[in-house]
């Protein structure tokens, strides 16, 4: 397979999207709403708004990008030179560098060779979509904070982990007395899970596991033989292995952008066929062709601008990344869908002489209450029954495995409140990275990588941080990113109790893989770097008391009632389930109530 | 192409690789030396180290077949041009990492001559085995310089060999990368499979 070289591809978007955003200038169209971020809430927010006849100004701060050609789907390691290893002129921050490094990271003396500074997620495929540390910068507390600056946002390269979540986590403060409860419960949002099951497609079981609702799923991914061996065996402990729960469609839906999964594996670096939910291709593209939808790349949200006298949002104040060229777009709405930080950035900064602590700050919440999921525990080992047997295809689907959370549901376990769920896999790997850690050399030592090859069982644990008010983000008084606009400052931890049930994870993921027999057992009990997850969550959440939070059950701030957030942001509590499905979902429902609201002359 | 050197142009390089003019303009960042080594080694070429001397890339081919051979089920890291791909790393990394390599073979290949009289790329193959596996003793915790040098090494041939086709394919006889049209799973009852 013959791929494009990605810089030249880049330079094709760059320029298509100078010109696009040249073209579209303040004044010549009225808008009805501005979503600003194109990932997969502001995907979702121009979708619905779109496709019922509202017009949309779609804000994003990269470029365009165009996935047939820039995504290198089945490319071999060998196909380039460097075997998949960044540009000598790049580099990828790795947890050593996180955790010992002052911030911002891109400034630090030793990076001062390098043009660009990227987050961990950086690598030969993503390396054009996510952003230089040395443009934009962070500073307080450690935090590795990954940002896709392109269309589709980090739907280019997301893990596709699709979950709901339960009354376990929308009601977890009546359960265990920590924080607050979601003012919506899952009966609010269960039809809508459904309907994003529907539209965007996701491959599944059927489970009846009151803690992880089933969604409407299609065909299931099958699990190999060493997944199976675990089920089995941790199924006696009370434990449930189930197949990853991903949104991918395998059956197909009706969208001419996307094709069903065809089992190639390799989906994090973008899949050309488009099966699994990428915002432009399963939500904006069908947006745009309704006529609805005008997309201006390269336009940061440098403010939300506010009418004093209606005390209601006018517009959207615009950076253009190339030109630096100031510009307001005015609209009756404005939809926040920057992802967490940025959207919660924004807000900050959309400073008046009404609203001096930000926009729908008067709670004095916004900012607070940062969660994630704690993650870097983990336990592989090998299967003594399946060495040696003939490799088989086991990375020819976008999910493995997923265990369901089993701590903290009826009973109490004594150390900490709130629970995980594990992802893992078993099975040949295309490189065996087990290599590096099986001792001597020799034609003994590639035999026994050989045949440990196929036997190779992981498990890696995702926690639910705790949203406590003192984790926050606030604007740095001093540092500016390349445009001038005041950057985020960290002050943000792992408390005692997320720590305290990383340490569990750790013992239960070796449990597991002892009870399935596995032998060479190695364990990982430090967890990874905050923001690892890549899942920030929590930093404009919603409730009914408009002196505790930032928005109402609807997305809607209260504040200013045409000014929504629609990212992770407005999650009370992170629960231990991957969110974007539960991203999905809730803004599907702010936009129905945005177009009431529309309707009904609110707005 | 060759250039009156018998070095590719990067032009022809480029083409080789079926990388488009149009690329020439934004791919500044790979030198025209690595370009042209990599085209080599896709075609299967004689070798052509752009860091190593001759004498320094023998020792390394010598190092990387120790640790990955040839056997009787796949080819070794010399077929699977481990070397190369190691060289091509060395011509770009900081000079403390060029100058490690560098000394880690002086010392190879003096405890080799003072072993066995000759250089390490020299020594018969059991000669080599030995001395590697006496090194690889404390290699998840190596103190001395050369003991480091092994580690490197192995990490390095680990990475270049199950990166090549050599080894992902004729070695792991990995399945993957493939159209599927449906995911397989297990299918023995004996692992609990149940139809």
């Amino acid at each position: 397979m013959q791929y494009d070289d990605p810089d030249k591809v880049q330079a094709e978007q760059e320029e298509a999207s100078r010109t696009a955003a040249a073209s579209i200038k303040p004044g010549q169209v009225a808008y009805d709403v501005i979503v600003v971020g194109s990932g997969a809430a502001g995907g979702m927010a121009a979708y619905q708004l779109a496709t019922a006849g509202v017009k949309v100004l779609l804000l994003e701060a990269g470029r365009t990008i165009d996935p047939s050609r820039e995504y290198r789907t089945m490319e071999w390691p060998y196909a380039t030179m460097r075997r998949g290893r960044l540009p000598v002129e790049e580099v990828a921050l790795g947890a050593p560098e996180y955790n010992m490094i002052d911030r911002p990271y891109g400034t630090a003396p030793r990076f001062e060779k390098y043009r660009k500074v990227l987050s961990y997620s950086g690598n030969t495929f993503t390396r054009n979509w996510l952003v230089n540390e040395k443009e934009h910068p962070t500073t307080g507390t450690r935090y590795a904070w990954v940002r896709a600056r392109a269309l589709g946002g980090k739907t280019n390269l997301w893990g596709r982990v699709s979950l709901r979540l339960s009354d376990y986590d929308f009601k977890a403060a009546s359960r265990d007395g920590f924080g607050e409860d979601w003012p919506i419960g899952y009966a609010d949002v269960a039809p809508y899970y459904d309907k994003v099951d529907l539209l965007l497609g996701i491959s599944g079981t059927k489970e009846n596991l009151p803690q992880l609702p089933d969604s409407i799923f299609q065909r299931p991914l099958k699990l190999n033989c060493g997944e199976l061996i675990l089920k089995r065996a941790i199924a006696k402990m009370g434990r449930h292995l189930i197949p990853g729960r991903a949104g991918v469609t395998t059956e197909g839906v009706a969208n001419k952008y996307r094709a069903r999964c065809l089992g190639r594996g390799r989906c994090g670096r973008g899949c050309d066929l488009q099966a699994p939910m990428h915002s432009p291709t399963a939500l904006l593209w069908p947006a745009r062709d309704t006529g609805n939808l005008t997309i201006r790349p390269n336009s940061i949200a440098a403010e939300v601008l506010v009418d004093p006298r209606s005390n209601k949002a006018s517009g959207v104040r615009v950076i253009d990344r190339l030109t630096r060229e100031s510009m307001d777009f005015p609209a009756r709405a404005v939809v926040l869908a920057a992802s967490t930080l940025e959207s919660t950035r924004i807000l900050l900064r959309s400073t008046s002489r009404n609203h001096p602590n930000g926009l729908a700050n008067s709670s004095g919440t916004v900012g607070h209450y940062f969660c994630e999921h704690i993650m870097g525990p983990r336990a592989s080992g090998f299967l003594p029954v399946l060495r040696g047997r003939t490799p088989t295809n086991d990375d020819g689907r976008p999910q493995s495995i997923y265990i369901a959370r089993f701590r903290n549901l009826e009973e109490k376990h004594p150390a900490f409140i709130r629970g995980y769920g594990f992802q893992g896999a078993s099975g040949s790997l295309e490189y065996p990275s087990h290599a590096h850690t099986t001792p001597g050399l020799g034609a003994s030592f590639k035999k026994t990588v050989r045949e440990n090859n196929p036997a190779f069982i992981t498990l890696s644990g995702f926690g639910e941080v705790l949203a406590r008010r003192e984790n926050r983000v606030s604007l740095d008084p001093e540092v500016k990113d390349a445009w001038g606009l005041p950057v985020l400052r960290f002050d943000y931890r792992f408390g005692d109790n997320d720590l305290k049930m990383a340490a569990d994870m750790a013992e239960t993921a070796e449990e597991m893989l002892k009870a399935a027999g596995a032998e060479g057992i190695q364990v990982v009990r430090e967890p990874l770097t905050e923001g690892w997850s890549i899942h920030e969550l929590g930093t404009a959440r919603m409730g009914i008391n408009s002196k505790t939070s930032a928005t109402n059950a609807f997305c809607q701030t209260h504040d200013v009632r045409n000014l929504y957030v629609v990212d992770g942001g407005v999650f009370v509590s992170a629960g231990c389930q991957n969110p974007t499905w539960t991203i999905l979902a809730l803004c599907w429902r702010a936009m129905d109530h945005l177009k009431e609201e529309m309707q009904r002359g609110h707005v | 192409m060759a250039s009156q050197s018998g070095q590719l142009s990067r032009r022809g390089a480029l083409r080789r690789l079926g990388v488009g003019a149009g690329a020439l303009a934004v791919w500044p960042v790979l030198s025209d030396e690595g370009l042209a080594a990599f085209a080599r080694i896709q075609e299967g070429a004689a070798s052509a180290p752009v860091f190593l001397s001759a004498a320094q890339y023998a020792a390394t081919e010598a190092v990387a077949e120790t640790i990955i051979p040839e056997d009787g089920h796949s080819p070794g890291a010399r077929a699977a041009r481990v070397a190369d791909y190691i060289d091509l790393l060395l011509s770009e990394v900081e000079p403390d990492v060029q100058r490690a390599w560098v000394s880690g073979l002086v010392e190879l290949d003096r405890v080799a001559r003072s072993r066995g009289g000759r250089p390490f790329a020299e020594l018969p193959a059991e000669g080599q085995l030995a001395l590697l596996t006496e090194l690889s003793r404390r290699e998840a915790n190596p103190t001395t310089p050369l003991e480091k040098f092994f580690k490197d090494a192995k990490d390095a041939t680990i990475r270049g060999y199950y990166t090549s086709e050599v080894g992902i394919q004729r070695d792991l006889k990995y399945q993957g990368n493939t159209f599927l049209p449906e995911f397989v799973g297990c299918t023995h009852p004996e692992h609990g499979y149940e139809p």
